[in-house]
């Protein structure tokens, strides 16, 4: 395999849920390749962005249904992949930050022993070693007394904490591709840089592939290389990420215009417009 | 300033058992001011919000609303003339009670008549149709939620309105629709507003004046206009503007700074 393999391809994904009364399309034909680059998905809620991140990683809940031409790992094909290789390559390979750490640690487990579970599940360590490695973890991380931190409960810890230890765990498998759905919406601006810097020195040190899942866009400008814009499903545009601010489709330009901005201040901010063409057949 | 402030705050303190987490905090709004509080989590921002509504009655120093002097347990007109809207639009509304009870609730309370034609109007003024007034709000979007919520705060026709980051859990283009929401109610109904956020665009955006909060202090208080200009004086004030700075978008050319 040549380093040319794309990560991720995807090619005419769609997300399907079948409900009694009608099917309702989360994604629409959705195509894209990841590289080692940054990648971002924004868009609205109920775009299709999240699940477009867990169709990849085959977490899209029942009843929905994920079609695709093409949907691949380093040339691996997904779709006809089995379910244990498939699960092995969850978690180790490519693995998903979630939005929000208070519903995605478990509450009862200290999290320095969530961590070390990761470790033991992916590596084969001892305790002891489990718990070394976690130590070294969460100072990668940039948590300071990772000895104290490592017996707290998750309700112990502050937003920005939790998001910087549910990192640290996905971290664990050494995953080629990180896939992070909404990893600072919940943390203050100051915080938000510090985990966005995070993620930053991992994707250059380690080569590593990252979809950034997000509704912020001027983020999304200033950290990623490139961004596609979904609205209902559907990629509206793939821009360069600093050329952002200069998107052609309306829908991009709706969303940047109903930011306020410090610097420039509005009388009235511009509501989107939604136009159903865009959806298209 | 010769009129009477509509809200002044002198020398503010709370304490949460052993803990200190408002120190002295002092501001003052003048009526029909939007004032902004910023500052990160634990800051004390919200815990100053919770103060003045009365919903936390541990506070020591003196509180005025129009003159009149705040108690730590308010009578009952005093919410006539204040209201909160909170952040959390799904936690804020009672998921079994329909938007038409919501509304209810206040008026009965302040056995205020005439209920049906006020619940349509203050659905009418947050720009809700009355097909939502029988609904739950497990059936509403964040943004129509917020908007009930903004419903229930105005429909007792205060004159001061606390707002705890009422767009945080929003998307940015409802969140631009809320925000024009109050900015038309501010103006229609002469609100004074106190409002609380993390985020400096949409504090910019709302207020003219601003207060920046650390650590439970206020390290600064401004115009928006020059911070805006000159930036600020306290290093933290500092770092939250670069902070905001650094991931604001590139405005097109056509655009020139209003500066």
């Amino acid at each position: 395999m040549t380093d040319e393999t794309p990560l991720i391809e995807v090619d005419n994904l769609r997300v399907r849920f079948h409900t009694p009364t009608r099917i309702v399309e989360a994604v629409r034909g959705l195509s894209f390749k990841l590289g080692r680059e940054k990648l971002a998905i924004v868009g609205e809620s109920g775009s299709g962005k999240s699940m477009t991140g867990r169709a990849i990683l085959d977490l899209v809940p029942w009843p929905g249904e994920v079609l695709a031409d093409r949907l691949a790992f380093r040339g691996e094909d997904l779709r006809t992949m089995d379910r244990t290789r498939r699960r092995a390559l969850r978690g180790k390979s490519i693995s998903m930050v979630m939005q929000d750490p208070k519903f995605s640690l478990n509450p009862v487990m200290s999290v320095g022993k969530q961590i070390s579970e990761a470790f033991r599940l992916h590596h084969r360590l001892t305790g002891a070693e489990a718990r070394d490695r976690t130590l070294a973890m969460l100072e990668a991380v940039q948590i300071r007394e990772p000895g104290r931190v490592y017996d707290l409960y998750p309700h112990e810890v502050s937003g920005g904490m939790g998001q910087r230890i549910m990192i640290a765990m996905m971290l664990v498998g050494e995953p080629d591709v990180l896939i992070a759905d909404e990893p600072t919406s919940a943390l203050d601006v100051t915080v938000q840089a510090q985990v966005l810097q995070i993620m930053e020195r991992l994707v250059s040190e380690r080569g590593m592939g990252l979809i950034l899942i997000s509704h912020d866009l001027p983020l999304v400008s200033a950290f990623c290389d490139r961004v596609i814009v979904m609205y209902a499903g559907r990629a509206m545009e793939t821009l360069d990420a600093k050329a952002l601010g200069k998107g052609r489709h309306p829908y991009t330009k709706g969303l940047i215009e109903c930011l306020p901005d410090l610097d420039y201040p509005k009388e009235r901010l511009a509501v989107l417009n939604r136009d159903p063409a865009w959806i298209g057949p | 300033m010769s009129a009477l402030p509509a809200i002044e705050v002198r020398n503010l303190n709370v304490h949460f058992g052993t803990a200190h987490v408002l120190r002295d905090v002092s501001f003052s709004v003048a009526a029909g001011e939007s004032f902004g509080l910023v500052g990160e989590s634990g800051s004390g921002k919200s815990t100053v919000l919770r103060a003045l509504s009365g919903l936390n009655p541990n506070w020591s120093g003196t509180v005025r609303f129009n003159g009149r002097d705040h108690v730590t347990r308010p009578a009952r007109d005093f919410y006539r003339q204040v209201q909160m809207v909170f952040q959390d639009p799904f936690g804020s509304l009672h998921p079994r009670l329909t938007v038409d009870a919501c509304l209810a609730e206040p008026l009965a309370i302040h056995g205020i008549g005439d209920p049906d034609r006020r619940i349509e109007q203050a659905l009418a003024d947050v720009g809700l149709d009355h097909g939502f007034r029988f609904r739950y709000p497990n059936q509403l979007s964040g943004g129509q939620r917020q908007r009930v919520a903004i419903a229930r705060a105005l429909i007792l026709e205060p004159s001061i309105l606390l707002l705890d980051e009422p767009t945080s859990a929003l998307d940015v283009s409802i969140q631009a629709e809320v925000l024009n929401l109050l900015q038309d109610l501010k103006n229609r109904r002469d609100l004074t507003m106190v409002l609380v956020s993390h985020n400096l665009a949409v504090v910019g955006h709302m207020c003219s004046r601003v207060a920046v909060m650390n650590g439970g202090v206020i390290v600064e208080e401004a115009d928006i206009d020059t911070l805006r200009r000159q930036g600020g004086r306290h290093p933290y004030t500092q770092e939250l503007l670069a902070a905001s700075r650094h991931v604001a978008l590139a405005q097109p050319m056509d655009q020139p700074a209003m500066v």
